[in-house]
């Protein structure tokens, strides 16, 4: 009877979650495997026919697909070891005994980048890199540079890009780490610099332990992240020029939505949560492990 | 018996013609409107200056009529998306804003009302509506599909040569540039200087790469999109020798062109920085506007240079068509909309509002061409234009992305003019052939 009742309790409670994840997650996502394996144009709804894995060949035989994955995982690898390193930084700094009103003060502008709507974002980029009336390449011609073609120009654009996504996100690691920073037990922290002087041995042997459950927190949330980064290069370069800000969530969506293939949209889509999971996957076996 | 019924034809059918003048000279917005009053009409404008012009109109008509225009503001770039979306779900658009490289897949898909289902309606028909004064090519283009005419045009655009007098008379120049050829040997090395530059030719990746920059030099050039038979034509002598020619332009063009949308050129223009653009008429107004644009007393206006095959500047522009989707007061409260906001009598209220109407009888009207000094480029441009400047069918939205990727490509040097014709030509012929062009399943219309 107990038990019957504390299923109901249960059900109750996990019920709803369950419902709305169907809806909003489990739904949708069926409607794309299914989606995926026809041709399924929104202006041609009337020819929607099933293709078996026509779709999936097509995209996993498109160089267009590959480098624009090829792109995101650059973005990433460049992006990713520079937040974790300033964040790291930045909240070592930040962990300093003394000066408590101007390290609340920064704590809580470093909330703000993270605040700020990723389109939101993209379009101050758009208008700070202008290369003739932005702030940024004013700033450098105080410092005696000559102008950057920022958006204009496929390498600096990529740049631009990797510079915005790190002002975004470099907070974020850094509140992160700071959190870990205060779980080390202090008088274990303050034996440790009793006995050597070397910053990097306190680091590596004290504090770092205590960080990698949130420095494996910041790789799985960033990789998400990355891998559907859309709004700010949409609104900031839409994906130009040429393609050399095309990110893949940015391909999806302009096969899905401007040329209104959501057959090979939605392929290119499932292609990339399996990804996801595998990377998920390894980044359990490898640093789980670690934690554990 | 047969004169008696011949007699009473006649006299039926006098009865009828009277009626029906004395109806057509009652007709009257507000009467016509009153069955649908308090009826609410939802249309998609954009953020441009036609539409605004058509917004501080819009106070009037409901005025008149008691119909309420609802607005959803999109940029251009969202337009489409947001109206194939709410079609395809059956939702609250009543007008289908119609860019003409949309016409022929909102035609083919059943989404918009002949117009003929309302001028054949006497209680909807203005009889002032007189179609024949729409200037052919830009209703035929902006409207038509087929032998059908769905929309009225109303957003009303051809590409002109906008440029800056006094930078022009500084560098010695008696007028702007007459044909490419004189753009390239002559303007552009005499303008290109003390960082400004002759030209800008906004080339961003999206339609303003295909519209505005890879399709203005095929056609002038003797180039197109597609031959007789729906194949690329993009690797003729012609096509090329277009493309060709936008690269080597390019020296005489701001770095970074490909990251210039409208509002970059025309800024780039107004602020003094580049002698001349083409683009469409309806920037007009923003650079007429001593708020936007420095350069007020130096505008000068005329029709884009001819290249080898002629003028055959850039054609574009929106139409507004009924949605079939809407019921039957949405669809009568949308054409008596539709109707009144392009209708000749208002066609001169648009203009000075800052839109470009397509009403030939306005431009006719003394003094208009002295006060809106481009008025004259623009009817010679209509009169030289390609209604296929850009294919309209179904597919270019898919069409559309390949030639924005691939020409972005070519004018960063990433790949040579052949080199991404060819990709462009490979990929548009499997996209047609899909379609069904090439084993006569599809009409070859564009």
């Amino acid at each position: 009877m107990t038990s019957r009742v504390r299923r109901r309790t249960l059900l109750a409670f996990i019920g709803p979650s369950v419902l709305a994840l169907a809806l909003i997650g489990i739904g949708p996502l069926i409607f794309a495997i299914w989606t995926s394996l026809h041709f399924y144009n929104l202006t041609k709804l009337k020819q929607v026919h099933f293709t078996g894995l026509e779709n999936y060949v097509t995209v996993l035989t498109d160089p267009i697909f590959w480098d624009a994955m090829g792109r995101t995982f650059l973005l990433l690898g460049i992006a990713l070891p520079v937040q974790i390193a300033l964040g790291l930084g930045t909240a070592l700094l930040l962990h300093q005994p003394g000066l408590g009103f101007l390290k609340t003060l920064t704590r809580l502008a470093l909330v703000l980048p993270m605040a700020t709507t990723y389109a939101v974002v993209g379009l101050l980029g758009q208008v700070m890199f202008n290369v003739k009336y932005g702030v940024v390449n004013q700033l450098l011609g105080f410092l005696g540079f000559d102008q950057i073609n920022w958006i204009g120009d496929p390498d600096n654009a990529f740049i631009a890009v990797v510079f915005w996504d790190v002002w975004q996100w470099t907070p974020f690691v850094a509140l992160v780490l700071l959190a870990g920073l205060t779980t080390v037990p202090g008088e274990i922290e303050e034996a440790a610099r009793l006995e050597t002087k070397s910053w990097w041995k306190v680091l590596r042997y004290v504090q770092l332990p205590f960080l990698v459950p949130g420095l494996v927190a910041v790789l799985i949330l960033r990789t998400a992240d990355t891998l559907k980064l859309f709004d700010m290069v949409f609104t900031m370069t839409r994906g130009g020029p040429g393609n050399a800000t095309e990110f893949i969530s940015l391909l999806i969506q302009r096969v899905g939505f401007r040329a209104f293939d959501q057959g090979l949209a939605s392929a290119q889509a499932i292609i990339l949560l399996v990804i996801t999971i595998v990377l998920s996957q390894i980044y359990i076996r490898v640093f789980y492990k670690e934690v554990r | 018996m047969g004169l008696r019924s011949f007699v009473s034809m006649g006299a039926l059918a006098l009865a009828l013609t009277a009626g029906s003048a004395a109806r057509v000279s009652a007709w009257s917005l507000e009467e016509a409107a009153k069955p649908y009053a308090g009826t609410t009409v939802d249309v998609v404008f954009l953020l441009r200056p036609g539409y605004e012009a058509a917004e501080q109109m819009i106070p009037e008509f409901t005025e008149k009529t008691g119909i309420n225009i609802n607005i959803t503001k999109l940029p251009y770039e969202n337009a489409l998306g947001e109206q194939v979306r709410d079609f395809v779900a059956g939702g609250d658009l009543d007008i289908a804003l119609i860019d003409l490289v949309w016409i022929g897949n909102f035609a083919e898909n059943g989404w918009i009302v002949p117009a003929e289902t309302f001028t054949s309606n006497p209680d909807l028909a203005d009889p002032d509506l007189d179609m024949e004064d729409f200037f052919p090519l830009v209703l035929n283009a902006f409207g038509g599909w087929g032998d059908t005419i769905y929309g009225l045009p109303f957003d009303n655009y051809s590409g002109l040569l906008f440029y800056n007098k006094c930078m022009l008379q500084d560098a010695g120049f008696d007028g702007p540039p007459q044909t490419w050829t004189d753009v390239m040997e002559v303007y552009g090395p005499a303008l290109t200087k003390d960082g400004k530059y002759a030209y800008a030719l906004q080339s961003k990746r999206n339609e303003t790469q295909s519209a505005d920059s890879f399709a203005r030099f095929l056609w002038p050039f003797g180039g197109s999109f597609l031959d007789d038979t729906f194949h690329s034509n993009l690797m003729s002598p012609e096509s090329q020798a277009g493309l060709k020619f936008r690269q080597d332009l390019m020296k005489y063009m701001p770095d970074g062109i490909v990251s210039y949308d409208h509002a970059e050129a025309v800024n780039a223009l107004a602020q003094g920085d580049v002698a001349f653009i083409t683009e469409w008429s309806a920037f007009y107004s923003t650079l007429k506007n001593p708020d936007t644009s420095q350069i007020t007393d130096c505008l000068g206006i005329a029709p884009e240079p001819t290249g080898p095959a002629g003028r055959k500047p850039a054609l574009g522009g929106f139409s507004l068509a009924v949605a079939s989707q809407a019921d039957e007061k949405e669809q009568a409260a949308a054409w008596l909309f539709i109707q009144w906001v392009t209708s000749k009598a208002n066609a001169e209220t648009y203009l000075r509002k800052g839109g470009v109407p397509a009403r030939q009888s306005v431009y006719e009207k003394p003094g208009i061409a002295e006060e809106f000094d481009f008025v004259p480029a623009l009817v010679e441009s209509w009169q030289e234009g390609v209604p296929e400047f850009r294919p309209r069918f179904a597919e270019w939205p898919e069409i559309t992305e390949i030639v924005q990727e691939w020409g972005t490509k070519m004018m960063l040097g990433e790949v040579t003019t052949e080199e991404g014709a060819q990709e462009i030509g490979d990929r548009m012929e499997a996209v047609l052939d899909k379609a069904g062009y090439y084993d006569g399943s599809k009409p070859l219309l564009q």
